[in-house]
């Protein structure tokens, strides 16, 4: 039963991946949607990224003594300032394990 | 629109250059989720297949939790499909630039189209000269990242036990999302995007099956849209 609902989630995800690859998709989208689509890794990944950084695993606001928090705003200007992946991740990831290790 | 003749072999290294610094997030996500598949009491090979199989973190992650929960299939799919719906908007990105593709290519190529790969793909499609062969960065994309995600949910099932949970390399993920965003606003639209998509999703927490994902990014678009209409038409009057 696993299998059968793995696959059906996996054909799901093709298709939505490949649906405006077809040949019965639009050839030209219209001006306004395109320009929509513009905001759409900011605004995905944002939904991603906010919750991972505030929210406990049981979906509280978790502010005050979460060292993930000041990780993330040290990880940004990271980011902002090097535009580095690299740069970014080994920033947050450091400065989360040194919050942790001293304050926290 | 010039166009350069760019070869197989080097759009192909090019994608696969440019996703490596990614592996960084994607690897700690891989082993994450292998250790969450056998705590969430799936079997080894279904952890380990779904990888192959589904090919979307965060909605392997859900899957797992939801199956282990006892949560009905058809619940189980819908969930899937509302945190992969983003992808339907990377398709519509994409498709301009490998529509002219056969059938051959466009298959695989929708099925590496993670996150990752798209974030790193669209900059060169966008930015770069046209190339016959630039379909070719978006298989080296697609490719690192599989090839990484396979390996790391294998150490996961295999090793995962034995990190110890106070590394919190789960936070590598968002971390890296953090790297693709930051950058990338430049307009005031684009930061009213990040904040609107943002709010709604702490607001939207209660939500049942992680509904604020969805919520959240198209709040976040509409939201990054209209500012970015408005804008234009008082500097066009």
């Amino acid at each position: 039963m696993i299998w059968l609902v793995m696959i059906v989630c996996g054909l799901l995800t093709l298709s939505m991946r490949f649906v405006m690859f077809s040949d019965l998709a639009p050839r030209q989208l219209p001006g306004w949607l395109e320009e929509a689509l513009g905001f759409v890794p900011v605004a995905v990944l944002t939904a991603i990224i906010v919750p991972a950084v505030i929210i406990s695993p049981e979906g509280g606001l978790m502010l005050a003594g979460n060292s993930k928090l000041p990780a993330a705003l040290v990880a940004v200007t990271a980011a902002l300032v090097t535009r580095s992946v690299l740069a970014t991740i080994a920033s947050g990831l450091g400065s989360m394990w040194i919050l942790d290790y001293f304050l926290y | 629109m010039t166009t350069s003749a760019t070869s197989r072999h080097d759009e192909f290294w090019a994608g696969v250059r440019a996703e490596l610094p990614l592996q960084l997030g994607v690897a700690p996500f891989g082993l994450v989720f292998g250790v969450l598949g056998l705590a969430s009491g799936l079997s080894a090979w279904e952890t380990i297949l779904m990888s192959s199989i589904v090919f979307g973190g965060a909605s392997q992650v859900v899957f797992a939790q939801l199956w282990g929960g006892g949560v009905p299939a058809p619940v189980v799919g819908a969930s899937v499909s509302v945190i992969n719906l983003r992808h339907v908007l990377y398709s519509a990105s994409v498709a301009p630039y490998l529509r002219s593709l056969p059938l051959r290519w466009r298959v695989p190529l929708a099925y590496l189209l993670t996150d990752e790969a798209y974030a790193v793909t669209i900059n060169r499609l966008r930015d770069e000269p046209p190339s016959p062969n630039q379909h070719y960065h978006l298989l080296g994309t697609g490719m690192t990242l599989w090839i990484c995600w396979q390996v790391t949910t294998v150490m996961g099932v295999v090793f995962g036990a034995t990190i110890p949970e106070s590394w919190s390399l789960g936070f590598a993920i968002p971390l890296t999302f953090i790297a693709l965003v930051a950058p990338a606003i430049r307009r005031r639209a684009d930061l009213t995007a990040c904040l609107t998509a943002g709010t709604i999703a702490v607001v939207g927490q209660p939500l049942p099956w992680k509904g604020w994902i969805i919520l959240a990014a198209v709040g976040g678009i509409l939201a990054g849209w209209l500012v970015h209409r408005h804008h234009r038409r008082r500097t066009a009057s």
